[in-house]
């Protein structure tokens, strides 16, 4: 009816959201330069380089899969579990296949590796069917089906663990220990994940921007029952989606007992599930459905990244102690940035009454939380009090332009 | 005139990135009239609306009530300051009772701070009286037909003592008989003192309700008259910028063989009184030929194309045979297959992806005709829309703009070439001009009649007579699930078919 506010071209959106993505990647790294007191960067930069690929690989390979499923207009909240569970399987397929070797520490061949991660490939396929059974046929939203399988998995994988090793090896352990040199180099090559992660990356691409099936993925995203109504078989469409998505999720699951020499449910891939949809968020997916691209999402995972990776040089922690508050504000600001982008053509009042009081103070604290862990309680103090008096006054001043506006 | 207007727009502009969708409009509306605003669509009439009742904060120019300017910040403000509107796009909860979305929030309570239903009901039942509404208050709306539903959003304004009510195409889905009550009930809100705005594009019911018409083209006011001084042909000329000839199709067609044949065709309802959404339906339809669909809203027109796509949830009874083929269609891609194609009712929710470019709709379907071997020739896929958009013209400044850029009765044509890119036998089309403009409505019709003397088969509902009686060269009648009535192009009249139509429980 009325003319509508143009909405940018899609490819003119991405265009501008990849080629945003990519200068805040290389932000982060000239900032990581600056700050990082050791300057790691400037004195090993291609061990740094490699560190970073190993990281974005990994994620990347489970974030295509994320990134398709959110795409298609559903969500894949089993990643963290699928992992742990493939991996549980893949070393448990080893214990069957070649119990001795197992249990000696001897090298198991390439056939028993090869017949063991093919077994897990199937097993990624089998979980992805379900999902699909559950969404398309039960008719459960895709957010409670993989949800059920998030919390499921795991149990399952770890209660598969005991029983094996206790009648395997006559002894009960939470874990298998994966001793094969081949697998292991195999796995722990930067290079090799690498170049799957490269290769996966492409196929995804061309899958959906390039054939009929991405298209009605896209379809599907945008408009499920417009797309159906197109002749088009959405059930169909989702199964690929989450068979594709739990696969990608079992192929980081072998990739990870081999890094790690061990099979742990318990603790592999815990909350990887939130990172690879961060990732894909980050790089420009809607989780409404029908918009994103392949190379969002995989600049999507090396800013994550590159981010969690700056940060630990600057601050010298240990890494994997501030990468969830990161990924969480990463995904805070950049879906944020989009939202305002869209809304631009009104004057936003952040702090508006009461709710925005709150959060002065909200922000505030956190600021001085994070000042004080980085640098001293005292340091925090003063923070929290700067960040109230900077806050409360913008608070003021849109209070007044509201005003002024209003009259 | 001494006294100030209640309503007075000066000079107001509204731009939005790359679209001046008002240009220096001034408006004023004295108390008690029921002004129409009429206009293509993209003429401004909703953006205008949409400013008036604090949809749209931000404009230039000036909005005075009463003699004092106001800005609204949301609709809040403007519903404090007695403005209501009725949207096209009706806003109520689904999933909550008619009373509670009357009162929604602005809830009744006991004196322990929980929900009066029973005060709130009782309150709901007496609005809805006035508006000839039989509805039960305590009935969830999701259940209320869509004439229904209306009134239940004017009960809501109601409720609110508002002073000015401001309707955008109120009848667009409403059936003859649903229409005549909201024009009872519009008396006698104009009875009581109350304001009337009217967007609408159908000269009918603008000449028949207003005391004078605004004439918007392009986001600027063209005039404003009084009714007495001017008529329908002249606003319509007005509107567009150029005569309208009355739309002259369907003489001398000559259908062919039957393509299709219906035979006692049932269709369930559990659950539900009537037991049958439809019930032992027969006919046939032949090539060249097409067939108008007429019935109320909720008589079955909608369903009965379901079951001709496969789409319909439940399973139905009885033959279907195309070209002499039993056939029974389980999903729409078997009907597509098959050579079948429906254009849906409601555009925006069932036929239209509105993240895609102009390309995307209209290859939509056949996408794998741009492909060689796996993958899509983005060349090829742009040479089968720029087609289409040429066949049909589309009016488009290219293909790889976002189709929600288009008009609605371009996008209508854009949907229509995705599915003739096909090469159906039979194309099916629910309601095709809903909410589109006279100006696009006379080209869909022209369409419609080249199409079928290409010998294309079509069945086509409306909720609008005149509509059928234009293009149809037969009709077939729906009243509650059955068919009451078929009429050829010679004997059909509103006036019969509207009888067919209210026909209850025949047979």
């Amino acid at each position: 009816m009325s003319p509508m506010r143009p909405k940018a071209f899609p490819l003119g959106w991405l265009a501008r959201s990849e080629a945003g993505l990519g200068l805040a990647v290389v932000a982060v790294v000239l900032l990581t330069l600056l700050f990082d007191q050791q300057r790691t960067y400037y004195y090993s930069p291609e061990l740094s380089a490699l560190d970073v690929l190993r990281h974005t690989s990994m994620l990347g390979i489970f974030a295509l899969g994320a990134a398709i499923v959110i795409i298609s207009g559903g969500i894949d909240l089993s990643a963290g579990s699928v992992i742990a569970f493939s991996g549980t399987i893949c070393a448990t397929l080893m214990v069957f296949l070649a119990p001795e070797a197992m249990q000696k520490a001897e090298p198991l061949g390439a056939g028993v590796t090869i017949l063991a991660v093919g077994g897990t490939l199937v097993v990624g396929f089998l979980i992805g069917s379900l999902h699909a059974w559950l969404i398309t046929v039960i008719g459960l939203p895709p957010f409670i089906a993989t949800l059920a399988t998030l919390v499921g998995l795991r149990s399952l994988a770890r209660a598969v663990i005991e029983n094996v090793t206790l009648h395997t090896f006559g002894a009960r352990t939470t874990q298998i220990q994966i001793f094969d040199q081949q697998f292991r180099s195999l796995t722990t090559s930067v290079w090799l994940r690498a170049a799957l992660f490269l290769t996966l990356a492409v196929a995804a691409w061309v899958l959906l921007s390039r054939t009929v099936v991405g298209r009605h993925l896209y379809a599907l995203g945008g408009n499920e029952e417009a797309t159906r109504l197109s002749g088009i078989r959405t059930d169909r469409l989702k199964w690929l989606a989450y068979a594709l998505s739990a696969m990608l999720s079992s192929i980081a699951g072998i990739f990870y007992i081999g890094e790690q020499s061990v099979a742990d449910p318990q603790t592999l891939a815990r909350g990887y599930e939130l990172n690879a949809i961060a990732a894909a968020v980050v790089g420009g997916c809607s989780l409404r459905g029908g918009i994103g691209t392949i190379p969002g999402t995989v600049l999507g995972c090396l800013f994550l990244r590159v981010v969690i990776d700056g940060i630990a040089k600057i601050i010298k922690t240990g890494a994997d102690v501030y990468e969830g508050l990161i990924v969480g504000i990463v995904v805070v600001m950049a879906v944020a940035l989009n939202q305002l982008r869209e809304t631009s053509g009104r004057r936003k009042r952040f702090f508006e009454g009461p709710l925005g009081a709150v959060t002065v103070i909200n922000l505030a604290l956190l600021l001085g939380v994070l000042t004080t862990l980085v640098a001293s309680p005292t340091s925090g103090q003063v923070a929290v009090l700067v960040g109230l008096a900077c806050l409360a006054l913008v608070k003021l001043f849109e209070a007044a332009r509201a005003r002024r506006a209003g009259s | 005139m001494d006294v100030s207007p209640l309503i007075s727009i000066r000079r107001v502009t509204k731009r939005f990135p790359g679209v001046v969708a008002l240009s220096d409009v001034s408006l004023d509306i004295p108390a008690g009239e029921l002004h129409a605003i009429v206009g293509e669509n993209g003429a401004g009439k909703s953006t205008l609306m949409k400013l008036l009742a604090g949809v749209i904060g931000s404009f230039e120019g000036e909005l005075l009530l009463r003699g004092r300017p106001v800005r609204f910040a949301d609709t809040r403000a403007a519903e404090a300051a007695g403005i209501g509107i009725i949207h096209q796009e009706l806003n109520l909860v689904d999933e909550l009772s008619a009373a509670a979305n009357v009162f929604l929030g602005r809830e009744k309570r006991t004196r322990l701070g929980l929900l009066d239903n029973r005060v709130m009901e009782r309150s709901a039942a007496e609005l809805l009286d006035q508006l000839e509404c039989r509805v039960v208050p305590s009935e969830r709306v999701k259940t209320l037909r869509v004439g229904d539903q209306q009134l239940v959003e004017i009960a809501k304004a109601l409720s609110r003592e508002t002073e000015i009510l401001i309707m955008d195409e109120p009848t667009s889905a409403l059936t003859e008989s649903e229409v005549a009550r909201l024009f009872r009930v519009i008396e006698r809100l104009r009875a009581r003192g109350v304001t009337i705005l009217y967007i609408s594009h159908k000269m009918d019911e603008v000449f028949r309700l207003a005391d004078r018409i605004t004439v918007l083209r392009d986001g600027r006011l063209v005039t404003t008259v009084p009714r007495a001084d001017t008529d329908p042909r002249r606003i319509t000329h007005l509107m567009v910028g150029r005569e309208i000839e009355s739309v002259q199709v369907a003489e001398h067609r000559v259908p062919g063989q039957p393509v299709l044949e219906v035979e006692r065709l049932s269709l369930p309802w559990p659950g539900h009184a009537r037991a049958w959404r439809l019930r032992d339906i027969s006919f046939s339809l032949r090539r060249g030929e097409i067939l108008g669909v007429a019935g109320l809203m909720g008589a079955g027109r909608t369903e009965l194309l379901e079951c001709l796509f496969g789409s319909s949830a439940e399973a139905y009874s009885g033959s279907i045979r195309l070209e002499g083929r039993q056939v029974r269609f389980r999903h729409p891609a078997e009907a597509r297959r098959a050579g079948i194609a429906l254009v849906t009712e409601d555009r925006k929710r069932l036929g239209l992806f509105d993240q895609m470019t102009v390309c995307q709709n209209i290859t939509l379907c056949t996408l794998r005709q741009a492909a060689a071997g796996w993958l899509v020739s983005p060349a090829r896929e742009r040479r089968m829309a720029a087609e289409t958009v040429g066949q049909l013209n589309v009016k488009t400044t290219g293909v790889d703009v976002p189709i929600t850029s288009l008009s609605g009765g371009n996008q209508q044509k854009s949907i229509i070439g995705r599915w003739l890119r096909t090469r159906p036998k039979v194309l099916l089309l629910d309601d095709p001009t809903r909410g589109i403009d006279v100006g696009a409505k006379a080209e869909i019709y022209r369409l419609m009649d080249r199409l079928c003397r290409d010998g294309l088969a079509m069945i086509v509902t409306s909720s609008e007579l005149p509509e059928l009686l234009t293009v149809c060269d037969r009709i077939l009648v729906i009243c509650e699930g059955r068919l009451t009535g078929e009429f050829n192009r010679a004997e059909a009249t509103e006036q019969r078919i509207m009888e067919a139509a209210t026909l209850r429980s025949a047979g």
